[in-house]
């Protein structure tokens, strides 16, 4: 099974709209995120998707190729910002195994493959 | 010690003041059509996604902490983000979030600092751990 790519998940466009619902269930409503202007004036060019959105896409993916109950942890690290208009892909598979877990990785990208967030999560094989 | 260092010291253990949260089944449903990620589970209130901590400690924490560690905000980055499943969080859990500086250090240019926060139901158990890296720059 080590070797073994999950079913990639492909997600809709990331709109403006998309980042202030996201801010608004998450609760955070840094501008940069969420008002242009700010944004601009700050040097990013616009707003920016929240990281954890990022990472939620990948927390969708892994329950998607696992039931939730089997996640032992998840670790991620932000490599680069997602703006407005961007599409992105997970992908995943198994790297790793153990007498109980599956050690597994997996990353978002954009559509010309730059690496958004990159993870690495355990799956237990018997809970 | 240069003042980075002292200052770095000084942030180090330290706590954050516990707050509370109950678990609303709205807050998952927003999540989740937020992400779009419409599991019914999650529109149901019968689940939880894995990353909707974030919900509890942007909703749930009346401290700044950004004020408390006096970051300075235009410098400051999300680094990494690491959760440990311990156990289950359900609707109407209510859930009791201790927060402390696990890890203050500078490399090359920049401050790491690690949050360690432990997520605890109203009967006392563990149920997440959740640690998360915030890059400062100098």
């Amino acid at each position: 099974m080590v070797g073994h790519q999950f079913e990639t998940i492909q997600k809709e466009e990331v709109t403006h709209t998309q980042i202030v619902r996201y801010a608004g269930a998450s609760g955070d409503f840094n501008p940069i995120h969420t008002v242009v202007p700010f944004a601009e004036k700050v040097g990013l060019g616009g707003v920016i998707a929240h990281g954890m959105m990022i990472m939620g896409f990948i927390g969708q993916a892994i329950v998607d190729w696992f039931p939730s109950n089997c996640l032992e942890n998840f670790t991620v690290r932000f490599n680069a910002m997602t703006k407005p208009g961007e599409k992105i892909v997970v992908n995943g598979q198994i790297v790793g195994e153990t007498d109980d877990s599956w050690l597994c990785e997996s990353i978002a990208s954009n559509e010309n493959g730059e690496i958004k967030v990159t993870a690495k999560f355990t799956i237990h094989k018997r809970r | 010690m240069t003042r980075t260092e002292s200052r770095l010291e000084q942030i180090k253990n330290t706590k954050i003041e516990a707050f509370t949260y109950t678990i609303e089944k709205g807050k998952i449903k927003e999540l989740a059509i937020a992400l779009g990620d419409q599991k019914e589970s999650y529109l149901n209130g019968d689940a939880v996604p894995p990353t909707f901590s974030t919900v509890i400690e942007f909703w749930g924490d009346p401290t700044s902490i950004s004020k408390v560690l006096d970051l300075n905000l235009s410098k400051v980055l999300h680094g990494e983000q690491s959760y440990e499943y311990v156990g289950t969080l359900k609707v109407g859990d209510e859930i009791i979030v201790h927060t402390v500086v696990e890890k203050a250090f500078a490399k090359a240019t920049m401050n790491f600092i690690v949050l360690k926060k432990e997520f605890l139901n109203q009967h006392g158990e563990l149920v997440l751990i959740g640690r998360s890296t915030i890059i400062e720059r100098h």
